[in-house]
């Protein structure tokens, strides 16, 4: 029947959510849209700190401890960059981060 | 939970609905739709967490991760974006490059996970309960060496300072406030240079 | 030497620098008057310690006697290589101290008179101010770095007074000129210091434990300083190595020294900037190019003096440069026709003179070196008043030539009285000062058995003696030969109280035994031959001018005319400024413009083109610049995998 799920499994998930995000945070257009990827990556980390509390320092909490720890600057982290969106999208009318390139060089702004 | 049959269904159930969802998300171009999906990939790794046995962590994820942040996220579409509207699709460079780094990505820390030599847990060590909330909460304020009590109040100070930076980002700018901007000049409207 | 004015000598060249601060502050705008009453003040201070100091040297310490009294440590480079600032007490400095102090506070209080009204009045006196301070501070230097450090500085405010009105075109050239040609000269000056550092440092530190060496050397021994170098052990080591041209070290380190001392003191070939300098104000030319600065030259070969007379060939080439210099401006002087050039001419004939006393003294005969700092202490006053009662007639007639002047002496009966004063005492009249002084160094020649430098002395005080009257005739008898002589009349009191004082030094200077002072113990006899014949001397110089001079004949014109080819060549003074500039210009087209040429070509032309290349470079580049932060991130991804990648494998 099924395998039972070994350390590699479960790293083999997480590692795979948190490509998924990566690839998120690269082709959304939608500045919301990053930060649910970024969202992604976060429990991703999340998962990987659990998981090997659980099969590598099963004594201790520690892993547990900055789970909580990236849950919290999560959390921070959503709330600023939410303020910035707001206040973003109240200028531009538009949260397309392709519209956000006034860094670069001007005779270079094709989107 | 940690062991026999159960737990292994319920670890491919709950692999196999996140990997999805999480497809789910970043493919989607309907916001709104991406958004329901984090929350079940939220769900799912709650779950997940539960099956390695961490009933108080799978407890957070889901109260300040689902019910924090996610519900904030909602917020913050339903006040910026039409959830009605699609998202415009990529172009197809930036989505092979993606795919291309997130696959390489991928590749390279497999790699290196299969290549690592992790200390193989005993069965003992695998059998030890962490059901307690109670050595959590005494770590995390624990001043002792090994304690978290530094690091736990910085982050009520990040937590703090960082709903008081939200406020004053995105609040909206007092009659007042607009005229001392105007005097000041455009220098300080980057909306205005983009218009 | 133990009291509180030994200790703190320091504070006479303070007083300046403090007056400088306070001038800064309070004398501005409006109150720029105040200026010259705080210098004034400040210097009379410095002059009543300085007074003070002298009187306590002569009550309480031993005859002769050189002590440091006050050191700070300023630079450590390793044992016995430490540059301090101190104050070195001895007989010469405190002479210098006097004549510097004394004659600075009397121009100090000329000028309230000469400069009344001036744009830059608190402008001349801050530089008046630094340089006081500086020279003081270089008369009091124990070692060569503080000393050198001084030199500069009086080299600095020198160029800053003679540029003082930077309006006028030939004063800012003057001051170039000062400028460059001194600094040229201190060049191989400091290369004489590092020659000197080198190799006494070496023979203190390898000395076996420094004692066979320097005989009582401690730790206190300090390379750099006087005391070390003129020890006789060092000397004698010094000479024992070889230097360049077949010559010993010491000698080619007391020339390098040299170059130097006649850089600044205007020695022939390099004595072209000091007429040149008579553009700045003329208090200034009586201060610094008459009195005190040309003579730190001569100061700093007789504070080395024991290095020279160990170097015989370095002596000898002090005595021909001075006696060169002495007879060469002595007959340039006699041509010209601006008062303050052919006093210019006249310093520069007296200081050869002196170098040319410490030229003929030696170790067993040092009277020379007496009758040279004592020339120096009475050349100091009678040049002075030249100066400044030629500042007086300047400042009356509005010009500078003779030829628009005449018949003064009734109008200006101060201006007068003490000319005359300075005319004879430096014609050597006796009983003025210069008189005495002239008549030491020439016994000393006389004494050493140099015939022909005696012979030189000679005739140049006869010359002397020849143009000073020359000019006193010119600018005080006869008729008036302008409209602005006859307008003439007396300065205020106020510069001429100044002129009275220094005429009354002039007059009695001679009378103090400064040799005794400086060389105590040593035996000094007057000769009445030597008297006879430089008495003879100026009297038939005295009587020349008279007698070209004196009645309503034109037989000077007829002279020169006579001379022809001769005359004019003196006149143009040797045509040595023409054979610099030639010189100047065969730099310039040689090995200045190539050099331009080189660097605007070859140098910048590197430079821009690596310029050039980065910008295309970065022009290039530019297109990865999308201000797509996405973008941005997948390239950081990318990067970040590879160098995980190439850490992999290179772990493997």
């Amino acid at each position: 029947m099924l395998h039972p799920p070994t350390l590699t499994h479960w790293l083999a998930l997480s590692a795979l959510l948190f490509s998924i995000g990566l690839y998120g945070i690269f082709t959304r257009r939608n500045a919301v849209g990053i930060l649910l990827s970024i969202e992604l990556m976060l429990n991703s980390a999340v998962l990987n700190l659990v998981i090997f509390n659980r099969f590598v320092a099963s004594g201790d909490v520690d892993g547990q401890v900055m789970a909580l720890f990236v849950i919290a600057v999560a959390a921070a982290e959503a709330v600023v960059a939410l303020a910035i969106f707001v206040s973003f999208y109240r200028h531009r009318h538009t949260l397309d981060v392709t519209e956000a390139n006034q860094i670069c060089h001007p005779g270079n702004s094709t989107p | 939970m940690h062991d026999g049959a159960i737990s292994t269904v319920f670890f491919y159930l709950f692999a196999a609905s996140s990997i999805a969802l999480a497809l789910g998300v970043v493919l989607g171009r309907r916001l709104l739709r991406s958004a329901i999906c984090l929350i079940g990939v939220l769900g799912s790794s709650a779950g997940l967490t539960l099956v390695l046995g961490f009933e108080f962590v799978a407890g957070i994820q889901v109260l300040v991760f689902i019910g924090g942040i996610v519900v904030m996220l909602l917020f913050a579409i339903m006040m910026t974006s039409q959830g009605h509207t699609f998202e415009q699709q990529p172009t197809l460079r930036r989505r092979v490059a993606g795919a291309t780094v997130a696959a390489a990505f991928f590749t390279v820390t497999l790699s290196a996970y299969l290549n690592a030599d992790f200390p193989v847990p005993t069965a003992e060590q695998l059998a030890v309960s962490h059901e307690g909330a109670d050595e959590i909460g005494r770590k995390l304020l624990s001043n002792q060496g090994d304690g978290y009590i530094v690091p736990f109040e910085v982050i009520s100070l990040l937590l703090l300072s960082a709903l008081i930076g939200g406020i004053v980002i995105a609040r909206k700018h007092a009659p007042e406030d607009e005229e001392s901007d105007q005097d000041q000049g455009l220098a300080n409207h980057p909306s205005d240079v983009g218009r | 030497m133990t009291g509180f004015i030994f200790e703190n000598a320091w504070l006479i060249p303070a007083m300046p620098l403090i007056a400088i601060l306070l001038i800064a502050v309070l004398a501005r705008g409006e109150n720029r008057g105040l200026a010259g009453m705080i210098g004034s003040a400040a210097i009379g201070v410095a002059f009543l310690m300085t007074c003070w100091l002298g009187v306590s040297y002569l009550r309480l310490a031993d005859q002769g006697a050189a002590a440091v009294t006050w050191s700070i440590e300023w630079l450590r480079y390793q044992d016995h290589l430490v540059v301090s600032l101190g104050t070195l007490i001895d007989p010469i400095s405190l002479l210098l101290l006097v004549v510097v102090t004394s004659v600075s506070l009397l121009v100090h209080v000329y000028s309230l008179g000469y400069m009344a009204g001036d744009e830059g009045f608190s402008r001349y006196y801050v530089f008046l101010s630094l340089f006081t301070f500086s020279m003081l501070g270089l008369v009091l230097a124990p070692n060569l770095v503080q000393m050198y450090v001084f030199w500069e500085l009086v080299g600095v405010s020198s160029f800053l007074l003679i540029g003082f009105y930077y309006t006028l075109p030939e004063a800012i050239a003057a001051s170039k000129k000062a400028f460059i040609v001194t600094r040229f000269a201190d060049l191989f000056f400091l290369a004489g210091i590092l020659v000197l550092g080198f190799y006494v440092h070496q023979l203190v530190v390898a000395g076996g434990s420094a004692a066979s060496v320097v005989g009582a050397a401690t730790t206190q021994t300090q390379a750099l300083d006087f005391a070390t170098i003129n020890a006789d052990s060092v000397l004698l080591a010094l000479k024992g190595q070889t230097g360049i041209f077949g010559t010993d070290l010491l000698t080619v380190a007391m020339l390098l020294v040299f170059v130097g001392a006649a850089g600044k003191s205007a020695m022939f070939p390099l004595h072209v900037w000091l007429p040149d300098a008579m553009a700045g104000p003329t208090p200034v030319s009586a201060l610094i190019h008459a009195a005190t600065m040309v003579v730190a030259g001569v100061y700093l070969v007789a504070r080395m003096f024991p290095g020279f007379a160990a170097s015989e060939d370095a002596l000898r080439v002090v005595a021909a440069v001075g006696s060169f210099t002495c007879l060469f401006a002595a007959v340039i002087a006699c041509t010209q026709t601006d008062i303050k050039r052919v006093l210019a001419f006249s310093t520069l004939s007296q200081i050869g003179y002196m170098m040319l006393a410490l030229g003929v003294a030696s170790a067993e005969h040092p009277a020379g070196f007496g009758a040279s700092m004592f020339h120096l202490y009475t050349h100091a006053f009678f040049k002075a008043l030249l100066f400044l009662g030629a500042g007086s007639v300047i400042h009356a007639v509005g010009s500078n030539e003779v030829t628009e002047m005449g018949g003064l002496r009734k109008k200006m009966p101060w201006t007068h009285a003490t000319f005359l004063t300075a005319t004879l005492a430096i014609a050597g009249v006796p009983p003025l000062a210069g008189f005495f002084s002239k008549d030491e160094i020439l016994g000393a020649a006389w004494d050493g058995h140099h015939a022909l430098i005696f012979g030189v002395g000679v005739f140049v005080a006869s010359l002397t003696a020849f143009y000073m009257f020359r000019l006193y005739i010119l600018t005080f008898l006869g008729g008036c030969r302008s409209a602005e002589a006859e307008r003439a009349h007396e300065s205020p009191p106020v510069m001429t109280i100044p002129l009275v004082v220094l005429g009354v030094m002039s007059l009695c200077g001679g009378w103090i035994g400064v040799s005794h002072f400086v060389l105590p113990g040593v035996e000094l006899h007057a000769h009445l031959a030597v008297m006879g014949i430089s008495v003879a001397a100026a009297a038939v110089g005295i009587g020349a001018a008279f007698w070209m001079y004196g009645g309503q004949t034109n037989r000077a014109e007829t002279i020169a005319r006579s001379l022809g080819g001769v005359y004019r060549l003196v006149k143009h003074k040797f045509y040595i400024d023409e054979i610099y500039l030639f010189l100047t210009h065969m730099i310039f087209r040689f090995i200045a413009a190539p050099a331009a040429w080189f660097d605007r070509h070859v140098v910048d032309g590197a430079m821009n083109l690596s310029a050039a290349v980065v910008h295309r470079f970065a022009a290039g580049m530019n297109v990865f610049q999308t201000g797509q932060v996405q973008t941005y991130g997948i390239w950081m991804i990318n990067g970040t995998i590879l160098v995980m990648v190439f850490l992999w494998l290179v772990q493997r």
